[in-house]
């Protein structure tokens, strides 16, 4: 089998479960569930086959032409999208196993599993493409995955309104992004991301890179779009741990590393703002939720904003690498609060759950693993990568430097106070106390994904290499190498510790009891984009609204639409007085045509 | 002394009028009919006394011709007011005005 064959393999055989569930399987849960997980089994087999055999290639066929244009697709395969290829088909194994487990029983699992297999096409289909076009399709359905699978509980009115939010939300930055290719093929003539970059664009060149970037604010939930990702967690848990942590709202990330460079300066700093400050907020947020999988939601942002600003400071390298580890680690989580919820009958109340140490044990285990990987506990994955991060904004700018540090003490802390109320303590409702280990697909996704939360920072042990990523990270060398690692050593002492000792196991939050006013200011700093934009929405843009609405009523339907109409029935009704209907004067009419035609023939007219 | 042609153009151009006159303003579809038959013979009398005096044959041909398809015309046309009379029980052109409804 050639490598391209591989690739287009990897990428059509999702096409064709999905088709054939909702085709054929729409009626057997269990064989659409064994069709979508071997596909994905297949994917992640190739991937893996692609990426660790070193193939690296890239082929392009001509799509449609229309003059001088013409849009081609094509499979870009470098060390960039291996990278990404293999995190995509690895995590999407380890969720559709987990789904087997998850969604036994659920009536609409048929469905489930062809939105799956849609997704890990439509996710193949970024990673692969070669040009912007290309990505820009398969980026609007990977949104459309996405909505559908929120929706998938639709008999629910939040779950349908939360899809909607994630969906709409989307667009707002999908239509910079799609500017922003159209703005790049009108200044390079095209969006082949294996020629744009060779001669340098003259006009725009700033305009483009945020352009761009808006597609990732959205895709990736930073400021001031990331109000649709807490709402996505209405969706079933397995979808919010490959969607919506670790594969597609990272591509955001990879498109940006894709488009490398096309980047400007000032765009750079830009984004890198963008991305601290999303970080900063998102773990603000996430102190306060109760959640389970809101507050990993928060996290998810806020790790999104790292990779952002270290794509900023100027490292795809660095970026990348946090996105994989993130992917393990996050997904672990996720699947790991997937299994509480599953064992502990739907609920999510994080203050209503506790003491699951002893009643889920592997559950414990490997989240805790997890836990420790994005707190950044030595040796393990997200360790090396936030290190890798900080030791480049330690390099590139101070303040920058400060506001991820503090962000990591705030990541401990949350992550910490939730594993201590979750798993700690004694069981605080007949849910938790009654709950129990999930099945063997359940948690053996979850074993797997420890493993590599543990070993997957030690880059240099990846088989097959992806140097051409790797290379990129940044290491600290001397003096800064020590502040680095004693800074990062620091903030997850202080942010452990202040959450171990100040949490109580008890029903509520501690945080709220101690200090109810900085505990409010936290949840109205969380809800404050909400109420902007409900406000703006239902104040400003329905007012104008209206405002338009009428001036189309009496302005265009009335004045030109129904004007028109009404001159015709005027002039109509006058003509109509004309047909009598008798005969005789017809003949009149007749005549004083043909004594018009004569006197035009003889002159006289 | 024969006519001149001025003379036979006249009687043409009256009988004309008349058989227009007719069909403005009788009501009867038949009348109206024997009217339009009077038009067409006044036109054939001009075309015969033009050939005459022109000293050509070919006008006396043309009314063979057209009092041919005269007849034929006469059998259709009536035909069709036969039918129209069963259909509507009158041939009175006051009372045929479907084509206003």
């Amino acid at each position: 089998m050639t490598p391209t064959a591989a690739a287009l393999a990897v990428l059509l055989l999702p096409l064709a479960s999905a088709a054939t569930i909702t085709l054929f399987l729409g009626r057997r849960p269990q064989g659409a569930a064994t069709l979508s997980v071997v596909t994905a089994f297949l994917v992640a087999a190739l991937a893996l086959w692609l990426a660790f055999s070193g193939a690296r290639f890239s082929q392009s066929w001509e799509w449609l032409r229309l003059g001088s244009f013409s849009v081609g697709v094509g499979i870009k395969f470098d060390d960039l999208a291996a990278l990404m290829l293999s995190v995509v088909g690895v995590i999407g194994l380890c969720v559709h196993v987990f789904s087997l487990g998850y969604m036994a029983g659920d009536p609409g699992r048929a469905r489930y599993f062809g939105g799956l297999s849609i997704f890990m096409f439509s996710m193949v289909g970024i990673v692969l493409a070669d040009n912007l076009f290309m990505m820009f399709i398969f980026w609007e359905l990977v949104g459309f995955s996405s909505y559908f699978l929120i929706n998938h509980w639709r008999e629910r009115q939040s779950a349908a309104d939360a899809s909607k939010k994630a969906f709409i939300v989307n667009r707002v930055g999908d239509f910079g992004f799609l500017l922003g290719i159209i703005l790049c093929y009108w200044a390079n003539g095209t969006v082949s991301l294996g020629t744009v970059g060779q001669t340098p664009p003259v006009v725009f060149s700033r305009l483009i890179p945020l352009l761009l970037f808006c597609g990732a604010v959205g895709k990736s939930a930073q400021l001031p779009l990331q109000i649709w990702l807490p709402d996505a967690m209405e969706g079933p848990t397995p979808v919010s741990a490959l969607i919506h942590a670790a594969t597609m709202v990272a591509a955001g990330i990879y498109m940006l590393c894709r488009v490398d460079f096309l980047m400007v300066g000032q765009a750079r700093q830009v984004i890198a703002w963008v991305g601290a400050l999303t970080a900063l907020y998102a773990a603000l947020c996430a102190i306060t939720h109760r959640d389970i999988k809101k507050v990993l939601a928060y996290s998810t942002i806020s790790q999104l904003g790292y990779m952002v600003a270290a794509f900023g400071l100027g490292s795809v390298g660095a970026a990348m690498f946090h996105l994989t580890t993130h992917a393990f680690f996050k997904a672990l989580l996720f699947l790991g609060a997937g299994s509480v919820i599953l064992g502990c009958h739907h609920e999510q109340d994080i203050f209503r759950l506790g003491g699951l140490r002893r009643r889920m044990p592997l559950t414990f285990w490997t989240f805790t693993v997890a836990v420790a990987a994005i707190t950044g506990v030595p040796f393990l994955a997200g360790f090396f990568s936030k290190d890798a991060i900080l030791a480049l904004s330690y390099e590139r700018s101070g303040a920058i430097f400060t506001v991820l540090a503090l962000t990591a003490v705030l990541t401990a802390f949350y992550m910490l106070r939730l594993w201590k109320i979750v798993f700690l303590g004694e069981p605080r409702s007949e849910a938790a106390s009654h709950s129990h280990e999930s099945g063997v697909s359940v948690t053996a996704p979850l074993v797997l994904l420890a493993a590599l939360s543990l070993v997957g920072g030690y880059w240099r042990a990846y088989p097959g290499g992806f140097g051409g990523v790797f290379s990129l990270i940044p290491e600290a060398e001397g003096a800064a190498r020590a502040v680095v690692l004693a800074t990062s050593i620091a903030v997850l002492l202080v942010g452990a510790g202040a959450a171990l000792s100040f949490y109580r196991c008890d029903g509520d939050d501690s945080l709220k009891v101690g200090f109810p006013s900085l505990f409010g200011l936290l949840s109205v700093a969380r809800t404050s984009f909400d109420t902007a934009y409900d406000y703006y929405v239902a104040k400003v843009q329905q007012r104008l609204a209206m405002v338009l609405n009428f001036i189309d009523i009496v302005g265009l339907a009335g004045v030109v639409v129904r004007g028109l109409a009404g001159a015709t029935e005027i002039v109509g009704f006058g003509i109509r007085a004309l047909h009598t209907g008798r005969l005789s004067s017809y003949v009149y009419w007749f005549l004083g045509g043909v004594v018009i035609l004569w006197a035009y023939a003889a002159g006289v007219l | 002394m024969s006519p001149s042609l001025d003379s036979y153009v006249l009687l043409s151009a009256a009988l004309f009028a008349i058989g227009f006159l007719g069909v403005l303003v009788r009501r009867n579809t038949l009348v109206i009919y024997m009217c339009l038959e009077l038009m067409l013979v006044a036109s054939t009398l001009a075309l015969v006394a033009f050939s005459r005096f022109n000293g050509t044959e070919a006008g006396d041909v043309f009314v063979f011709f057209i009092l041919t398809v005269a007849a034929a015309e006469v059998a259709v046309g009536l035909a069709i007011i036969v039918a129209l009379f069963r259909a509507r029980q009158t041939v009175q052109v006051d009372e045929l005005d479907l084509l206003k409804k």
